[in-house]
């Protein structure tokens, strides 16, 4: 309040003040013509000496009814002619000019008083002076004083009245409304509402959209909670669910270790066995076979074609005893020997065993297709052996027929870049995949194609050892292909 | 104008004169101070001094046509024809000014044809009997004539002073002027006495 009535009180100054500078201004502008123009017309009056005529001029300034009196000295500052309006000739006490100033004046006694050279041709001929009254101005300037503080007074009184009116309808509604919202955001209680109004204006509008803004929040504030809850049971559930599948794996793996010792001892164990157990059996074996043949050389005329038959099958079956016993022997060595990984050809050396088994059987037409520059990281030996079985095992089952393909390639496609060999022989079974690796275990009967049964089980042995695994995929008649990876 | 301050009366000391010589010494000083006005307010300048300055002034009211201003010089002569009332207080008047630029002199002729390039002409008294002469001499010249003649201002003059109430005043004749080509003010006109419109009625 104070500050608007000092803010209005202030402009008015302002205003009035500028008034009255300008309106002086204009006075005295006009003054100055008025006395040019005076001036001008009773040069020749004072030239010729004739006063009579210097004061019908000046009697001219009765038109302006502010003109208070005016003169018309000589040049040196005799009165000549004077004019005033209320007849009484009293000539004022002129302020004097200054050298080279044209014009002057004085404001004082409710009057402006102004003093020109008149000048005719260049030349100072006298002086003329003019008084106008500034009554007319400062009486208007009062009445503007008046109707001001009129106008302040009764706004003042006015926004006094107003002032309660709007307190209550409008500043009361809002005031409460921040302080509920304080409320709200201090006590985090959003069922609060503001009190609705029964106005049907902004503030009403406001209270209406404030209120339902709330509920909103409450709404979500519930949501918010409730989905808090849920995730921290679902966080729970699992962190248990967790705990104990921790707990079963830990138990698995400890019990994976163990039956790996004692898989490990167990292999250890067989190992030993099968070793001593070929080098044992052995030694007969070899009693068999060459008393047998001994009997064959020495007796054999003595002896009638059964009798000879029965003896070759002695040595028939000695013999393969032999090679199941070579065969396990090699089983074991491969597993007790110990791994130097290096890198190497492994095309060179599919190579090398293709051309050493096509030297074996020079009739056969078998067509071999290797890759060429595979290299493979693992121990030389162990992998030869390997590639001998698996070559050997495709040579084998494709001598039924009559021409064969054997491949020897890498396989990219399932990500992992595996190893083959391929044949396009008998192959196997699908059904029984899981024996093709078994010791001893043969899909085949022995009178289709020979075998032991020990070859597959021995790569996949030499596989395993390398970190790699085998898998074989085949059809009937179509062929097999093992992969495998190191 | 110059304005002439008042003098007090030089008393004569009483002791080592004899008292005749005293009065005579009184009265030649008295004699020799030029008159004084008691009431040293009021300076009074001299009659052909105020005349002067209002041949100067005069001057300065007029404006010559063309053709007036044609036969004129590059200065403005103020001149006296006849015998000279005025004297040196002409020249110290007229001195130092200028009307429209050009440098005013104060001249003295005595034949017609020497004033026809003067702006302003003075006519002594003392040609009253050759006016007309004059005068005619000094037809379409653009010559401002001024004069005390009687009666000038009716014989074909343009200004004549006039004394009005003790103040040297004058009167015009607008027809003379405008013949000759010039043409008179109007504020110099109205603090004229009289202005005439009269056609030269001779002598």
């Amino acid at each position: 309040m104070l500050v608007s009535g000092a803010a209005l009180l202030l402009a008015c100054a302002a205003f009035i003040g500028y008034d009255l500078v300008s309106f002086r201004r204009a006075a005295v502008y006009n003054l100055s013509i008025q006395a040019q123009i005076a001036g001008s017309n009773a040069v020749s009056a004072i030239l010729f000496d004739d006063p009579s005529s210097a004061e019908k001029t000046l009697s001219a300034l009765q038109a302006s009814p502010n003109i208070v009196s005016a003169g018309i000295l000589t040049l040196d500052g005799r009165p000549f002619a004077a004019y005033s309006r209320n007849k009484d000739g009293k000539i004022p006490v002129l302020p004097s000019l200054a050298a080279g100033q044209d014009e002057t004046y004085r404001f004082g006694g409710g009057a402006v008083l102004l003093v020109r050279s008149i000048v005719f041709q260049g030349k100072p001929t006298g002086t003329i002076y003019i008084q106008s009254s500034m009554e007319g101005l400062y009486a208007r300037l009062k009445l503007y004083a008046g109707i001001s503080a009129i106008v302040l007074a009764v706004s003042l009184l006015v926004a006094l009245l107003i002032s309660p009116i709007v307190q209550r309808e409008v500043a009361r509604p809002i005031v409460q409304l921040a302080e509920i919202a304080q409320l709200i955001s201090r006590d985090k209680n959003y069922s609060v509402r503001a009190e609705p109004s029964n106005t049907h204006d902004e503030i009403s509008v406001l209270v209406d959209a404030f209120n339902s803004m709330l509920t909103q929040i409450q709404e979500r504030d519930g949501a918010l909670r409730r989905a808090r809850d849920e995730l921290e049971q679902k966080v729970h559930e699992r962190t248990s669910e967790l705990t104990r599948a921790n707990l079963l794996l830990t138990q698995e793996v400890a019990e994976h270790k163990r039956t790996e010792e004692a898989l490990e001892t167990a292999n250890k164990e067989l190992d030993a066995f099968s070793y001593s157990v070929s080098h044992d059996l052995r030694a007969p074996l070899r009693g068999i076979d060459g008393f047998s043949q001994a009997l064959l050389e020495d007796y054999g005329d003595k002896l009638d074609s059964v009798g000879q038959d029965h003896l070759q099958r002695v040595r028939l079956a000695a013999q393969r005893m032999s090679t199941l016993i070579d065969d396990l022997l090699k089983l074991s060595r491969v597993t007790r020997s110990e791994m130097h990984r290096e890198q190497l050809d492994l095309s060179a050396v599919v190579k090398a065993i293709a051309e050493e088994l096509q030297h074996g059987a020079p009739s056969r037409n078998v067509t071999f297709v290797i890759t060429e520059g595979l290299m493979a990281d693992g121990d030389p030996r162990l992998l030869r052996v390997a590639i001998e079985n698996l070559l050997g095992n495709s040579w084998k089952y494709t001598s039924a027929h009559s021409c064969a393909r054997i491949e020897f390639g890498i396989d990219q496609s399932n990500g992992r870049p595996a190893y083959f060999i391929r044949d396009d022989g008998a192959g196997f079974d699908p059904r029984y995949s899981e024996r093709l690796f078994g010791a001893f275990q043969r899909l085949h009967a022995m009178n289709e194609f020979p075998g032991t049964g020990i070859g597959l089980a021995t790569v996949q042995r030499i596989i395993r050892k390398h970190g790699g695994e085998i898998w074989a995929e085949g059809e009937v008649e179509k062929g097999a292909t093992f992969y495998f990876t190191l | 104008m110059q304005h002439f301050t008042a003098e007090s009366p030089v008393s004569a000391s009483q002791d080592q004169v004899s008292p005749r010589n005293r009065l005579l010494i009184f009265w030649v000083i008295l004699f020799l101070i030029p008159p004084f006005n008691l009431r040293a307010q009021q300076p009074k300048a001299s009659e052909f001094e105020v005349k002067a300055a209002y041949l100067y002034n005069f001057g300065r009211f007029v404006q010559w046509s063309p053709a007036a201003a044609s036969a004129k010089g590059s200065s403005f002569p103020i001149c006296v024809f006849g015998q000279d009332p005025f004297g040196a207080i002409l020249d110290t008047i007229l001195s130092g000014e200028s009307i429209d630029g050009k440098a005013v002199v104060a001249k003295r002729v005595s034949k017609a044809q020497d004033a026809l390039d003067c702006r302003v002409l003075y006519i002594s008294a003392s040609e009253d009997s050759h006016l007309k002469e004059i005068l005619a001499g000094l037809d379409k010249a653009g010559v401002l004539t001024v004069s005390d003649i009687p009666q000038f201002s009716q014989r074909g003059g343009m200004i004549q002073f006039v004394v009005v109430a003790n103040k040297i005043r004058f009167e015009v004749n607008l027809t003379s002027a405008q013949d000759a080509g010039l043409t008179l003010s109007s504020d110099l006109l109205k603090v004229a006495v009289a202005v005439r419109r009269s056609q030269q009625s001779g002598d």
